[in-house]
C-alpha cells in the first residue's frame, strides 16, 4: 500500500508541475523526462539483462528523424511517433545480430561506433538534411488538434515515461524479465534452463532501442528540429552515467539518475556561461562531470542513489513484489 | 536414454575426447569418472550443447541433438547441476527457482508489460512448482534471500531445486560434491539417491571415487579422452587399467 500511495504521490506530481514551472524550467522538465525515458532503457539493458551500449543516443536519433521525416512528408505526427520507437526497434534489432555476440566492453565499442557511423551518415544524406538537418517539423496533435504548449509536451513527455516505468515494471518481474536477469549472470546456465539466450538479448536490446526512439520522437516534435548536433556521443555517455548514479537494476533509478544529473548540468550551464568563461567551459565542464559523479557514486554509493537511500534488499525487495 | 557414439573433440589438434560412446538407460544412475584431465568437463559440455563435437553423434529420447542449441536440449528434458557456482545474482532463491521453469511456460514479454491472463496463470504454476522444489531440497525457507549470499552446499542445492523445477527426463550433475564439506555432501547424496529411486534419469560426473561408488549403477571410467572402461562399480573397482591410470596415479 505504501509504494502504491508513494507511486500516485509521485504521478500528481509530475503532471502538477507543468502548471507552476517557467517556461526555462518547463523546457529543462520536458529533457529531464526524455532523458528518464532513454535511461529506463538503460537501466533494464545494463542493470537487469546485464548487456552494455555507449550507442544509445543512436537510437534517440533513429526516432528523432524517423518521425521528422514522416511528418515533414505529411504523414500524420500521431504516425511518426508510433514509428518512432518501431524503428528504433528494427534497426536494433538488425545491428544487435551480429554486434550481440560481443560481450562488455567490445560491446559497448561497436554500440558507439555505430552510433558514430549513424551520426556521420546523416551529416552526409541528403534526406536527412546533412549537417543542418531537418528544420520545420510540425507540432504533434492528433486529428485538427495541435499540442503548441510546452506545458502539453510536458504532459506527453511524462505521461510516455510512465508507460515505460510501467512496462519495465511488469517485464522483470515476470518470466521473460527473471530469464534476462538469469542470463546477466551466467548465459550457460540460464541457456541449460531453456532461455533462448541470443533471442532475449536481441528481445531486450530492441526494447530498450524502442524507449529511446519514443523518447526521440517526441523530442523532434518539441524542438521542431533534429540535427546531428542533437545526438553527440556526450548523449549516450550521459544516459550511462544516469543510470548508473540512480542505481542500475532499479526502475526508479533511472528516474532519480536522470533528474539528478540533469538539474547538475543546468547547473554547470549557468556557470559555464558566466562572463569570462572560455567558449569550450560548457563541454569541458559536463565531460570533467560526468567522469567526476560516475567516479564518486561507484566508489561511495556503488548500487547508486536509489538502493542506497532506500536502504533495502534488492533482491529481496524484488522477491516480495513478485 | 541418451547415446553418445563415437564422438571426437580436439582443441587445438589435441584431443580432449576420442571416439568415445556410452549409453544411458532410463531409470539409471551412470557415473563418468577419470583423473584431472581425462576429458569429463569436455564430454559433460559436449552432451549439454556447451561445446560442439568434431565427429559423432548424440542421442537423446530417440533425438539426434548434437546439432541443437542447449536451451533446445534442456527443453526436450535436460537438466543440469554445474560445478561451479552458477546461482543467478541479484535475484532471490525463489526467483532462481522459477527461471528453472522457463521451458515448461510461454508467456513472454508482451503478455508481461500488458498483465495478460496468460502470465498471470503462468506465473500463479511457475510459483507453485517452485515452491514445490525448494521444499523438496529442503530450501523452503530461505525462498526470500538473496540466493548468491547462501552458502556453497545450499547454492548447489538450489541448482539442483532449479533443476528438478523443469521436470527433466535426464538429470546431469557436473561434479555435485566439489567443494563441499562431509555433512553437506552426506545431504547431496541422501537427495540424489532419492530421486534415483523415484525412477529419474541421472548422469553424474565426479572426480570423488567414494561418492560415486556409493550412488552408481553403472560407472564409465575416461582416461586421456578414451573410455578405458565401464560397468558396475564392484569390477571397476577391480580392472587393472583402471588401478593404473586413475587410482594409481592418486597414490
Amino acid at each position: 500500500m505504501k509504494r502504491i500511495a508513494a507511486a500516485a504521490l509521485a504521478v500528481a506530481v509530475a503532471l502538477g508541475l507543468p502548471l507552476v514551472l517557467d517556461d526555462s524550467a518547463l523546457a529543462v522538465y520536458v529533457l529531464l523526462g526524455l532523458a528518464a525515458i532513454v535511461t529506463v532503457g538503460v537501466s533494464l539493458l545494463m542493470g537487469f539483462a546485464g548487456q552494455v551500449s555507449l550507442g544509445q543516443g543512436a537510437f534517440y536519433g533513429v526516432g528523432a528523424y524517423t518521425a521528422a521525416l514522416l511528418a515533414l512528408n505529411g504523414f500524420p505526427p500521431l504516425l511518426g511517433l508510433v514509428a518512432a520507437p518501431l524503428m528504433a526497434a528494427v534497426f536494433a534489432v538488425l545491428i544487435g545480430m551480429p554486434l550481440l555476440r560481443l560481450r562488455g566492453h567490445h560491446l559497448a565499442f561497436a554500440t558507439l561506433a555505430v552510433q558514430l557511423i549513424l551520426l556521420s551518415l546523416a551529416g552526409q544524406l541528403e534526406f536527412t538534411g546533412g549537417d543542418i538537418g531537418l528544420q520545420g517539423i510540425p507540432q504533434f496533435g492528433i486529428g485538427s488538434w495541435e499540442m503548441d504548449s510546452a506545458a502539453a509536451y510536458a504532459w506527453l513527455t511524462w505521461a510516455a515515461l510512465g508507460l515505460v516505468m510501467l512496462v519495465t515494471h511488469h517485464v522483470i518481474a515476470s518470466r521473460p524479465g527473471r530469464a534476462l536477469r538469469a542470463l546477466a549472470t551466467s548465459e550457460t546456465a540460464a541457456a541449460s534452463s531453456g532461455i533462448p539466450v541470443g533471442r532475449y538479448k536481441l528481445v531486450v536490446f530492441a526494447l530498450s532501442a524502442a524507449f529511446a526512439g519514443l523518447a526521440g520522437g517526441i523530442y523532434c516534435f518539441y524542438t521542431g528540429y533534429v540535427a546531428p548536433g542533437s545526438f553527440p556521443v556526450l548523449i549516450s555517455i550521459q544516459y550511462i552515467v544516469m543510470a548508473v548514479v540512480g542505481g542500475l537494476g532499479t526502475v526508479w533509478g533511472a528516474l532519480a539518475g536522470a533528474s539528478a544529473i540533469t538539474l547538475l548540468v543546468q547547473g554547470l550551464d549557468r556557470l559555464a556561461a558566466l562572463p569570462g568563461m572560455p567558449t569550450y567551459a560548457p563541454s569541458v565542464l559536463s565531460y570533467a562531470v560526468y567522469a567526476l559523479v560516475l567516479i564518486g557514486v561507484v566508489l561511495f554509493l556503488p548500487q547508486g542513489l536509489v538502493p542506497a537511500l532506500t536502504r533495502r534488499d534488492r533482491p529481496g525487495r524484488r522477491g516480495r513484489a513478485s | 536414454m541418451l547415446a553418445v557414439t563415437g564422438v571426437s573433440r580436439s582443441f587445438g589438434g589435441v584431443y580432449a575426447v576420442r571416439d568415445v560412446s556410452l549409453a544411458v538407460a532410463e531409470g539409471e544412475l551412470c557415473a563418468i569418472i577419470g583423473p584431472n584431465g581425462a576429458g569429463k568437463s569436455t564430454l559433460f559440455n559436449l552432451v549439454t550443447g556447451h561445446l560442439a563435437a568434431d565427429h559423432g553423434e548424440i542421442a537423446f529420447l530417440g533425438h539426434r541433438v548434437d546439432r541443437l542449441a542447449p536451451h533446445r536440449r534442456a527443453r526436450l528434458g535436460m537438466s543440469i547441476v554445474f560445478q561451479g557456482a552458477r546461482v543467478f545474482r541479484a535475484m532471490t532463491v525463489r526467483e532462481n527457482v522459477m527461471v528453472g521453469m522457463h521451458g515448461r511456460t510461454r508467456s513472454g514479454f508482451v503478455s508481461a508489460a500488458l498483465r495478460l491472463p496468460r502470465h498471470r496463470r503462468d506465473e500463479r504454476e511457475i510459483g507453485r512448482e517452485a515452491d514445490a522444489a525448494l521444499a523438496r531440497v529442503g530450501l523452503a525457507e530461505w525462498a526470500g534471500r538473496p540466493a548468491d549470499r547462501l552458502p556453497i552446499g545450499q547454492q548447489r542445492a538450489l541448482q539442483l531445486a532449479r533443476a528438478l523445477c523443469a521436470r527433466p527426463r535426464l538429470l546431469l550433475l557436473d561434479e555435485p560434491a566439489s567443494g563441499l564439506r562431509g555433512h553437506e555432501r552426506e545431504r547431496l547424496a541422501a537427495l540424489v539417491e532419492e530421486l534415483r529411486a523415484d525412477g529419474l534419469t541421472i548422469l553424474l560426473i565426479e572426480h570423488d571415487v567414494g561418492f560415486v561408488t556409493r550412488l552408481a549403477d553403472r560407472v564409465v571410467v575416461l582416461d586421456l579422452g578414451r573410455v578405458i572402461a565401464d560397468g558396475p562399480p564392484a569390477e571397476i573397482r577391480e580392472d587393472p587399467l583402471v588401478l593404473a591410470a586413475y587410482l594409481g596415479q592418486a597414490s
